[in-house]
């Protein structure tokens, strides 16, 4: 209540006043006030927040903090002032009841005394009354009854005091109650005045408060402001003295500019004349330029436009074309697609051909899987049908023989008239074809390098002797070559040996593992026969030596191999050219691995061609026959009879044919005389016949006529 | 228009000469002094429909369809005087009601009414109607009348005095000092009863009521305060059914252990019931055991509890006492001007011990003495949640006075200790005074960083 007022009778002009302007004022400082006030508290506790830290404390602040201390005080003060009333009051109030209860008590006390001590004496009258009817004496008794009524009268007169008393004190606490009501409106009063003097105290101490803190702000914004004023002061001084020396340096340094701009000013002019002229100069020269340029431009611009003219030409014509072009393209994507078509028709069509082909192929596989097996048949069939021949042949041979040894006999003994010894022919005893040697006449590679490897000379002769004879120069020739050719290639092919068999090898001895070595190395060159390692030898010692001997080559290439029929003849004229490639000195070791790729390129084709012969070899059980013996043994049995013989044979058949030709001369005329005699006589019987028959009459004109005309 | 006014002004004056001539204003054009004066004479139409809206207005109220700025016209206009029941749910304007509370009362203080002149108006005037009822004479039609134009604004019934049944008027005016047996013999002095009306206020939150008579004075008589057992019932039951009320005030009522009791049993579980004031009564043990009962946590919202000016003892302290041992709501207790003595006194503050939820105890003039102060030593050095301790008018003497210094010493929260006319010693007061304005400085520091 007492801050509600606070806040009404704050301002000076009274907002009851009856002066509207005045109300309006205090209105208006009300309110400026009252946001005053709320500035200050946010202010003033925002300070104290702040300044009890920095103790530097702004004066308003100050005053605002004491002000407000001493608002405080003097609010719980008067509060205590109007208060202090009630606590009198309740303080009284309290004894006041003390004493009403200490009091109650009493008078209940002597209140029961009382009762006491009547009701005892009514106790004794009442006896009395027994007592009384006892008497029968009227004096007596009435003077019993004055007894009894003064005994009545005394406690009457008893209760009347307490009555009386009582009465007393009720009517002195009505006293008291009126007294109480006047000290309560005394007290109300008091209260009353006391809140009136607080508030008045209180506005006006407020007002106070509030004048001092306007006056404490009003102090410190004079002393911020003049210590700002210092301040400004300072720094426009500051700022003055330092504007006079930019100044002072500005025109020393405008000075010193114009000095340097006057020097600049002067060598320019000169510069500027000196360069004036040259580019006068230049300006002449270039215009001289520009009119040749002028004058190449309107070349230019002629060429060009004529070119110009023609690219427009072109132009028109590209566009022409470009236009028939994509008439063409569409053209051709629709042929393209046609073709496509086709295509697929086409792919069509050959996949079926192609299924069509590959039933036929299976057609002829099954086929060929027949002939082979009638092949097979047959191939049995003709070895038996050839030794069947064979054996038909030398029987009839060797009866020929035998008539011609009889003959001869005959001749010897009949005709000549002379001795006859039978010759010696020992084929005859022979049956059946010439048995075929089953073992093959050519040992293996690796054992023909075993031997070359393992051979000194007499090695070589034993070695020369075991094998067939047409072997042996041949073996011979290149033996030492060939060793040293092995030894090489086991070097330096090392690496077609395999590894595992190399970390086999080493615990092995040098001959052994060189010669291991050398049969992996064989096996990867697909070289299995002594032929071929001579061949390769013989490869090699031609590259050894120059192309020229071309001619030795290919016919050192050439052995008795079976495979080569046409070599075989010229072997015969390689020995003598071969004995002479037999020089030691060999190719260099790096050219080795060449020309072992061109023998493994030529070697390829007849390791290619083998497995076909082989095929045809076992088909035929004839593979391994060799015809050439049948020559020599059919020839010999030709030749059972001998030139001289013949010779003399000739001359007796020449003699005999002579001989028999006469005869035969005789004896044909005879019997072309016999003929023509039977002739003759046929014809004569046919003439016969003709001219008889009745054809004749019924022809117009007869052959019997003709004849006759001819005859004619 | 004014030129026509002023011929017209011309012409009369020169028409009548004669009788203008005696008042001088008349005769003159123009009236510099008179600031109202206008030559514009023809009111517009607008002003003259509102002035008979306004002269109308009891009998036909025209004011929802009216423009704001009309409206606000006629409603200035108006009389206060007009029937209640055509303006109480009809105008809603502030200044009406502010004039109608200013002709009807001299003081009027409407922050007390939470800025609702309406709400003052409305209050007051039931507050009058109810102040001026006296049973079985006066009509219950004006009340019943009253009531639902009341009804929606009125938050408060603060009622003063209830007036007693009379047998006769005579005897009811001029009350006689010596006939204070007359009233005691009056077979029924029951009051007006509070049922029908308190159903009909929604809003009522707070109710303060006195059974007796205002400013008696002289004429006092004890029949004039008579709270009788009908009474109490009947104000209990409509209490209990008025689940809204939040605050109940009944003093001054000779309110004694038994009625206490009723009303308590009526109270126990009230849903928002926050404020309970049985101040200046006659409630003895057995009726503050009865509060104990209200205080234990049966009441959920119960916040302040005022039993000063009774007559509770020792045992009656000990059960308000046991009460706050339980209870973790209570904010404030007025025990003043009661009789616990030293016995009640300790019983309190011990429990202050354990309970830190009380922040205001009053035990002002409670006859005790320093053995309380020795315990409330202790409290206050371990209690964190008193604030307020009111001592005054206790003898507790010297020695309570050093005790209570040391206990406040190193407390931190209490900002007002009352030691008036507890003969504490002016140097252990000053001491204490200085701790608590520490206090207060302290807690104005937290409220301040609070705010912000």
């Amino acid at each position: 209540m007492l801050h509600g007022s606070d806040d009404e009778d704050d301002a000076g002009p009274s907002v009851e006043s009856a002066d509207p302007e005045e109300r309006i004022q205090a209105r208006r400082l009300r309110i400026q006030k009252r946001i005053e006030q709320q500035k200050r508290e946010a202010m003033g506790e925002d300070a104290v927040a702040k300044k009890e830290t920095s103790d530097e404390m702004g004066k308003g602040k100050q005053q605002v903090e004491e002000s407000r201390n001493r608002l405080q005080k003097l609010k719980s003060d008067g509060m205590e002032l109007v208060t202090n009333v009630r606590v009198a009051c309740d303080a009284r109030e309290m004894q006041h009841r003390l004493q009403d209860a200490e009091s109650k008590h009493t008078r209940i006390e002597r209140l029961d005394a009382e009762a006491k001590t009547s009701s005892e004496k009514f106790e004794e009258i009442s006896r009395r009354w027994s007592a009384a009817k006892m008497k029968e004496v009227p004096h007596d008794l009435h003077e019993m009854l004055l007894e009894q009524t003064k005994g009545c009268d005394t406690v009457i007169d008893e209760k009347n005091k307490l009555i009386n008393e009582l009465q007393l004190e009720l009517k002195q606490k009505d006293d008291e109650y009126v007294k109480d009501l006047k000290k309560q409106s005394e007290d109300v009063d008091l209260m009353i005045e006391r809140m009136e003097e607080q508030v008045k105290n209180l506005t006006k101490s407020y007002r106070d408060e509030l004048l001092q803190i306007e006056e404490s702000f009003i102090e410190e914004r004079g002393q911020a402001m003049e210590n700002n004023k210092n301040k400004w002061e300072g720094t426009m001084g500051q700022r003055g003295e330092r504007e006079e020396e930019y100044l002072k340096s500005r025109f020393k340094r405008v000075d010193d500019h114009e000095l340097q701009l006057d020097t600049l000013r002067t060598n320019d002019t000169e510069e500027y004349n000196m360069v004036k002229i040259k580019l006068e100069t230049d300006v002449q020269i270039l215009e001289q330029q520009l009119q040749q340029m002028k004058a190449t431009y309107q070349l230019n611009q002629e060429k060009l436009e004529y070119n110009f003219q023609v690219l427009k030409k072109r132009d028109e014509e590209n566009t022409i074309t470009k236009s028939q072009q994509k008439r063409k393209i569409t053209r051709l994507q629709d042929t393209l697609n046609s073709l496509r078509l086709k295509l697929a028709k086409q792919e069509k069509h050959f996949k079926e051909e192609n299924q069509n082909l590959v039933d036929e192929y299976k057609r002829i596989a099954d086929q060929h899987k027949e002939l082979y097996k009638k092949m097979r048949h047959f191939s049995a069939n003709d070895w038996k049908k050839f030794q069947d021949i064979w054996k038909m042949n030398e029987d009839e041979v060797r009866s020929l023989v035998d008539n011609v040894l009889k003959a001869d006999e005959t001749i010897h003994l009949q005709q000549l008239g002379l001795p006859w010894n039978v010759p010696d022919m020992p084929f005859l005893k022979s049956h059946g074809p010439l048995e075929v040697q089953t073992s093959d006449p050519r040992p293996t590679a690796t054992s023909f390098a075993k031997e070359i490897l393992a051979a000194n000379e007499k090695a070589q002769k034993k070695s020369s002797d075991d094998l067939e004879v047409i072997e042996k120069p041949e073996s011979r020739l290149s033996l030492g070559a060939v060793k040293k050719l092995l030894e090489v290639l086991c070097d330096e092919a090392g690496f077609l040996v395999e590894e595992k068999l190399n970390k086999l090898l080493q615990p092995l001895q040098s001959d052994e593992r060189s010669l291991i070595k050398l049969d992996a190395i064989f096996k990867a060159l697909n070289i299995e026969t002594e032929d071929d390692v001579t061949k390769l030898s013989n490869f090699f010692s031609q590259h050894g030596k120059l192309v020229s001997k071309a001619d030795a080559t290919s016919e050192e290439e050439s052995d008795n191999t079976t495979e080569d029929a046409e070599v075989l003849r010229i072997s015969a004229d390689a020995e003598g050219s071969s004995t002479s490639t037999e020089p030691e000195d060999f190719m260099h070791p790096n050219e080795i691995l060449d020309v072992l790729k061109n023998f493994v390129q030529e070697h390829i084709k007849p390791a290619k061609e083998k497995p076909k012969s082989s095929v045809m070899d076992t088909l035929s059980g004839t593979a391994n026959r060799d015809p050439s013996l049948d020559a020599a043994h059919w020839e010999l049995m030709a030749n059972v009879i001998d030139s001289n013989k013949l010779k003399m044979w000739d001359a007796l058949s020449n003699a005999l044919t002579k001989y028999h030709n006469v005869l035969t001369e005789r004896a044909n005329r005879i019997q072309e005389t016999d003929s023509l005699r039977q002739q003759n006589a046929e014809l004569r019987m046919l003439l016969h016949q003709y001219i008889s028959s009745k054809v004749n009459q019924e022809l117009e004109i007869p052959p019997t006529r003709i004849l006759q005309l001819e005859y004619s | 228009m004014v030129v026509t006014d002023l011929r017209s002004n011309i012409l009369k004056a020169s028409q009548v000469p004669q009788p203008t001539s005696t008042d001088p204003k008349a005769m003159r054009r123009i009236i510099a002094e008179d600031p109202d004066w206008s030559l514009a004479t023809v009111p517009l139409l607008k002003d003259l429909s509102t002035n008979h809206i306004v002269q109308n207005f009891e009998n036909n109220p025209i004011l929802k369809g009216l423009p704001p700025k009309d409206k606000l016209n006629v409603l200035e206009k108006i009389d206060t005087q007009i029937p209640l029941c055509v303006t109480s749910h009809l105008v809603d304007d502030e200044s009406y009601w502010k004039r109608c509370c200013k002709s009807k009362w001299q003081i009027c203080d409407v922050s007390t009414y939470g800025g609702s002149w309406k709400r003052m108006f409305f209050e007051r005037h039931l507050e009058t109607l109810l102040e001026n009822f006296i049973p079985e004479q006066t009509n219950e039609a004006t009340i019943e009348e009253a009531i639902p134009l009341c009804a929606r604004y009125v938050k408060r019934l603060n009622i003063k005095q209830l007036l007693p049944p009379v047998k006769d008027a005579a005897k009811e005016d001029t009350i006689s000092d010596l006939g204070s047996d007359a009233g005691s013999e009056a077979p029924s002095m029951d009051h007006f009863e509070f049922g029908t009306v308190m159903e009909k206020l929604p809003h009522l939150e707070e109710f303060r009521i006195t059974y007796g008579v205002r400013d008696c004075g002289m004429n006092f008589e004890w029949s004039l305060f008579q709270f009788t057992q009908r009474d109490c019932l009947l104000l209990a039951k409509s209490i209990k059914s008025c689940k809204q009320l939040k605050c109940i005030c009944i003093h001054k009522s000779k309110v004694d252990d038994s009625k206490v009791r009723v009303l308590v049993s009526h109270f126990l579980d009230h849903p928002s019931l926050t404020e309970v004031d049985f101040s200046h009564n006659c409630i003895g043990d057995r009726g503050a055991r009865a509060m104990a009962k209200l205080i234990n946590n049966k009441c959920p919202n119960l916040r302040k509890v005022n039993l000063c000016d009774n007559v509770i003892r020792g045992e009656g302290a000990k059960a308000i006492a046991f009460a706050l041992t339980k209870n973790t709501k209570l904010q404030e207790l007025n025990l003043r001007l009661n009789r616990m003595g030293d016995e009640g006194g300790q019983a309190i503050c011990k429990v202050l011990l354990k309970n830190n939820t009380l922040k205001s105890i009053n035990l002002a003039s409670n006859d005790m003495t320093e053995p309380t102060a020795a315990v409330l030593s202790q409290v206050l050095q371990t209690n964190t949640g008193l604030t307020s301790v009111n001592l005054s008018g206790n003898r507790i003497g010297i020695d309570g006075g050093k005790q209570l210094q040391e206990g406040i010493e190193s407390n931190k929260t209490v900002v007002e200790l009352d030691l008036r006319l507890t003969e504490a010693g002016q140097e252990s007061e000053y001491c204490i005074n200085q701790v608590l304005r520490d206090n207060q400085e302290h807690a104005r520091e937290i409220q301040e960083s609070h705010t912000k």
